[in-house]
């Protein structure tokens, strides 16, 4: 047996590659793009210039024009001091799978910018694998045009992605240096873990942005999509992938100014409990305690359920516990009891309060005694600091 | 009591002394030294001293020369010889002069790793920190793990990480790559058969990628005892090394004892179980506070000996803690917790699988229990040498079984004191193992035309991968194109990739316990068998075997489970045929399909068949290259049906245990078979089979030493003792039947035409 008829037996076969019956079209027909040439050989180039006045979703194209650095800055990013829409660079890549590893490629970089009156998408594509060192030369190109990147999850997948097929190419990533990085992931999750269930560019589009993609193709299918195009050359293909790559560009383009709108309302302004309660966060981490305890009241007015609302309760009060100011936290706290009289943590907190601050031992007695009971009924683990603190406040009743 | 003592007591016990077969005092031996030689930091000198070194051993230095001269060493010497300064020397001291270099220390266990990693630490802060050492291993955690790629002068790994988490993120490991001088390779005779010929291939990878990087690393080895450590380490690391095997450190003398248990019926041949008589020997030792280790040859038969051990402790009102079971089944925090309790003195008595065998530091053994040859001279010497140290008197004591492999060691110890070491053999191009890391390495790198692989030109194999659409092949490369990540689906040590839990539901918890293969599983943790775990008794109540699970549930029976496998094969391919007028001997490819359908309950001390049950799980088949002979049927005529069965059954038993003394491998590595009329043949038939997809090269071995295997099958028959067959020869009567001893033997010398068809098997009478 030769090795070639062995290595058959061995292995489980394979799907092997139907030859597609129809004569490749020409890719440029089909995906109307072209070929460049590099200093690396060519790839094959896809550009799109979309006014500014296109529709998408809810908003308009040239609204992801009105961004402010400052706002951003409230979401824990880092844009430069004089940020500036124009001079950023959207950036989504589509690769060969998702497990990564060296054996990953980015065999579409698609890229995002507004020049003057219009949103320009340009896809650098890998025709096949010997292409790919012109797809990164290019995409070097860009970056190196640009101080800031922009992407969704970019942080953790698209630029050590980019990061390794460079170095495996053994090109230098200069385009990568010194840039300023949003990753509007983050930003996304800050403001809208709590609302939604998912925090996917999909959701964000349906639930925040008011985009339904139709006919769009599933994630798990563009690797295999991408190999069925190497064997039989049908640009058809590749059509769905690089629609749906253009759609994630200019949402995260639209995402972006979404995102600003949100951060720069006023507590007053406020129309989504959530959002409010993720403004408040945002106020405390910058040490803004008035302003956070505003935007909880707003959120507190705005919501309508319970559980919501004592969660909002709650942080308020230990705002106030922490500035000291024990009678509006402990009014706070009675207000949580009104709603919920199970709620252990109100009541610990007042027993607390009424032990060291108010001093008035008979309260906090009462106060731990309906802890307790709440803690049995709910088997807590908090039940042996409970009898301690009780033990301790008959103690000093005598 | 010391070991003089316990000694003397034994050695005056004639009912013990009876059964000895082979007494040997290995003398004590002074240190050969050198001073440390010159070019080494004066910082690495001064911590020495500190330590109260003030010499080398000769080895030590030798060693330390030979890799300043740039070149590859393995390291041969016994346990406790200080080998791990032979590699940390030069590492540290390269680490010293150059903040940049970088070394990678495999070993084969976690556990190994992390002591080593103890001790490195030690060394860096004596050294004021500069010496960064990380483990980087399975249980590293996440955000620690960027530290270690950027910032670790040393990582500390196993192959299996070097497999599937270093090299195919190796671009994230740049700074390791770039810089990396040095790769250790501890136990070096561990890497041999299918998990060394997988290890191989993995450093082909590493070389590729060190290549791309512009590194060029040396290799220190070091190896237990084995027969060709230079052809051994130039087939792993596909480089020359020089071996340095004089070892200079000082040992203890030890005394060696080969017990052989008594015949308890002679009629059958069979002796008292070694199970039973390792048991008595280590409860002698340990009741004499004796730090105690004891080897057993199955993970069964661990918890077997523990749970005996435990029981006659307790009726001599001594704490059972004192005795613990040690087995690679258990989870990690399970062993580290025992390591440190031995090393405290908190246990006295270790049972243990070869687990230990390995260079694991457990402090201060007196004494070593082997129940049951090891499999190989190399392995019994390292779990020999595992009790005693320097400057102190030891004993280590071998208790035979009744297989022929034993019982040929333990009536022949000229055989292995004279011997030696056997030979690690591995075959890294097994087309299976090829074409796996072939995947990996298109995986981390493209491939170029005309690249070689160690020494293999994979061309044709790139090709096929293409045709099956795994690779690409665009102008001169081959590129990944698959969505998978193909390093997750090979492991390194098994053929199976996944392994089956073990969830204990005794009161409605579910806790996993441990971890089966899951060729095992149908041996093991079928429905209805009796699963062992730390001398715990489980039932298994169902085996899920889509999702690889097992409930059982605590139980307290007086019985053990043992399952019977059954194999079909079929000749698919053969590479070489020699036929002569009285056998046709062959070497190729086969399927081998097993299923396991019944198991037999076994009561404990009597060992008794007290029931059975059915098995009903899917056959496996597996893929791979086996030895066969056959007999012409005119040749065989004089046999009738039943009795050419008898000889059949009765000559591969023996077969295949002889094969494995023959090989040098673990018998377990080998499976033999016979078909009475085979379809392939046509006639009688023997095969013998690698437990590997595609085998190891151990079938072609076969092949060629065919006529020295049957005789001293022959000869292990005719000096057997018993009338009629027993487990030492052709197998118990039950299964070979009252004849079954000369119809084997008759068949055997049929096949060395040393009969004819005029002669019966009833006429013939062994020789005295």
């Amino acid at each position: 047996m030769n090795l070639t008829n062995k290595l058959r037996q061995f292995l489980p076969q394979q799907n092997r590659a139907t030859p597609s019956p129809n004569p490749p079209a020409d890719l440029d027909l089909v995906l109307q793009g072209q070929e460049v040439f590099t200093p690396f050989g060519a790839c094959y180039v896809v550009q799109k210039n979309l006014p500014l006045q296109k529709k998408h979703g809810f908003w308009r194209i040239g609204n992801g024009l009105e961004v402010e650095s400052h706002n951003l800055k409230v979401l824990g990013q880092e844009p430069p001091e004089d940020f500036k829409v124009e001079d950023a660079l959207f950036l989504d890549t589509e690769t060969t799978g998702l497990s990564g590893g060296t054996g990953t490629y980015a065999f579409l970089i698609g890229t995002g910018r507004f020049i003057s009156t219009h949103f320009v998408v340009k896809q650098f594509l890998m025709r096949d694998y010997n292409e790919e060192l012109a797809v990164l030369y290019l995409v070097d190109q860009e970056l190196q045009k640009t101080d800031t990147v922009i992407s969704f999850n970019g942080k953790t997948f698209d630029l050590p992605l980019l990061h390794t097929r460079f170095t495996i190419s053994r090109l230098s990533f200069q385009g990568a240096q010194n840039h300023h990085h949003l990753d509007l992931l983050h930003m996304a999750r800050k403001l809208w873990r709590k609302k939604l269930e998912s925090c996917s560019l999909n959701s964000l589009e349906a639930n925040i942005l008011g985009i339904n993609r139709t006919n769009d193709i599933p994630g798990f299918e563009i690797p295999g999509r991408y190999f069925q195009f190497l064997q039989t050359r049908q640009g058809e293909l590749l059509q769905d992938i690089l629609q749906h790559n253009v759609i994630d560009i200019v949402s995260m383009a639209i995402l972006l100014y979404r995102i600003t709108l949100t951060t720069k309302l006023s507590p007053e302004e406020c129309d989504c409990p959530w959002e409010a309660e993720a403004l408040a966060q945002m106020a405390l981490s910058r040490g803004d305690h008035q302003q956070a305890i505003s935007y909880l009241e707003a959120a507190r007015q705005l919501c309508t359920e319970t559980e919501q609302e004592i969660s909002i309760l709650h942080q308020n009060a230990l705002i106030h516990k922490r500035q000291a100011q024990y009678d509006q936290a402990s009014a706070l706290w009675r207000r949580i009891l009104m709603l919920n009289e199970d709620d252990l943590v109100a009541y610990e907190e007042l027993a607390k309060f009424y032990e060291h601050k108010a001093k008035d031992l008979g309260a906090a007695d009462q106060l731990t005694r309906r802890a307790l009971a709440v803690a049995w009924q709910t088997k807590s683990p908090k039940i042996p600091a409970l009898e301690h603190r009780l033990s301790r406040i008959e103690r000093k009743l005598g | 009591m010391n070991v003089e003592k316990v000694l003397e007591k034994i050695t005056n016990n004639p009912r013990f002394m009876r059964n000895i077969t082979f007494q040997h005092t290995l003398p004590g031996q002074p240190g050969i030294y050198e001073p440390i030689p010159d070019f080494l930091a004066p910082e690495l000198t001064e911590l020495l001293q500190r330590k109260g070194i003030n010499r080398l051993y000769s080895h030590q230095a030798q060693s330390l020369e030979a890799v300043q001269q740039g070149r590859n060493i393995v390291v041969v010497t016994p346990t406790a010889s200080g080998k791990t300064l032979c590699y940390n020397l030069p590492v540290i001291q390269t680490l010293l002069e150059n903040e940049e270099a970088r070394a990678l220390y495999l070993f084969p266990t976690k556990a190994l790793a992390q002591d080593q990693v103890a001790e490195l630490m030690a060394w860096s802060d004596e050294l004021g920190g500069r010496i960064k050492t990380y483990t980087y291993d399975g249980d590293t955690p996440g955000d620690a793990r960027k530290a270690i790629r950027s910032a670790g002068s040393i990582v500390v790994t196993n192959p299996d990480m070097l497999h599937s988490g270093i090299l195919p993120h190796h671009t994230k490991w740049m700074r390791l790559f770039e810089n990396l001088k040095y790769v250790v390779i501890d136990e070096l005779h561990i890497y041999r058969g299918v998990f060394g010929s997988h290890v191989a291939n993995v450093l082909r990878r590493l070389h590729r990628i060190c290549q791309f990087y512009g590194s060029n690393p040396q290799f220190i080895c070091t190896s237990a005892t084995i027969a060709n450590p230079e052809d051994h380490g130039k087939g792993l690391i596909g480089q020359p090394v020089k071996v340095i095997d004089q070892n200079g450190a000082p040992r203890g003398q030890k005394e060696i004892l080969f017990y052989n248990p008594p015949v308890v019926n002679k009629p059958l041949g069979i002796r008292r179980s070694s199970l039973l008589e390792a048991e008595a020997v280590a409860h002698e030792l340990i009741a004499s506070n004796i730090p105690t280790i004891v080897f057993a040859r199955s993970r069964l038969d661990t918890e077997v000996l523990v749970t005996y051990l435990r029981k006659s402790f307790h009726r001599i009102g001594e704490p059972v803690e004192k005795i613990r079971a040690y087995r690679g089944g258990y989870l990690p925090q399970q062993r580290r917790q025992i390591e440190r309790d031995l090393r405290d003195g908190k246990v006295l008595g270790v049972v243990s699988t070869n687990a230990l065998e390995l260079g694991i530091d457990i402090g201060t053994l007196q004494a070593a229990v082997l129940t049951g040859y090891p499999g190989t001279i190399a392995s019994t010497w390292q779990q020999l040498g595992r009790a005693g140290r320097s400057n102190e008197q030891s004993l280590a004591i071998l208790v035979a079984n009744s297989s022929p492999v034993n019982q040929f060691i333990i009536q022949n110890p000229d055989y292995f004191m004279d011997r030696g070491a056997e030979s690690a053999r591995i075959n890294p191009n097994n087309l299976h193992i090829l074409v796996s890391h072939l995947k990996c390495a298109a995986f981390e790198l493209p491939f170029v035309q005309r690249e070689l692989f160690g020494d293999v030109d994979p061309q044709e194999i790139l090709d096929f991968l293409s045709e099956e659409m795994i690779l690409r092949k665009v102008e001169d490369r081959w590129y990944w194109m698959s969505e998978t990540y193909p390093a997750v689906d090979i492991s390194l040590r098994s053929a199976a990739t996944e392994n089956f839990a073990i969830i204990d539901t005794t009161d409605g918890q579910r806790k996993v316990i441990g971890e089966v293969d899951r060729f095992s599983t149908p041996m093991l943790i079928h429905e209805g068998a009796i699963y062992l775990h730390e001398s715990r008794q489980y039932h298994i109540d169902h085996l899920d075997w889509e999702r690889q699970k097992a409930y059982a549930r605590q139980v307290d029976v007086d019985y053990y489970t043992d399952a019977n496998l059954a194999v079909d094969l079929k000749v698919l391919d053969v590479f070489a045929t020699e036929d002569t007028p009285h056998v046709g001997r062959h070497w190729g490819e086969v399927m081998v399909v097993a299923k396991t359908h019944m198991y037999k309950k076994i009561k404990f001390y009597t060992h008794e068949n007290i029931g059975w049950g059915e098995i009903a799980l899917p056959e496996q088949e597996m893929h791979t290259t086996a030895y066969w002979f056959s007999i012409p049927n005119e040749l065989v005529e004089p046999l009738d049906r039943d009795s050419l069965q008898s000889a059949l059954i009765g000559s591969s038993h023996l077969l295949g245990n002889i094969a494995s003394l023959e090989l040098m491998c673990e018998p377990s590595d080998l499976g033999v078979t016979a078909q009475i009329r085979s379809p392939f043949t046509g006639e009688p038939t023997v095969y013998i089979y690698e437990k590997y997809p595609g085998g190891v090269g151990f079938s072609e071995q076969l092949f060629e030493t065919h006529e020295r295997l049957i005789r001293r099958a022959l000869s292990i028959i005719e000096h057997c003792s018993c009338p009629s067959g027993c487990p030492s020869c052709v197998g118990p009567i039950e299964e070979v039947g009252l004849q079954g001893k000369d119809n084997s033997s008759w068949f055997l010398r049929r096949i060395l035409d040393l009969e004819s068809n005029q002669q019966t098997p009833s006429i013939f009478t062994p020789a005295k």
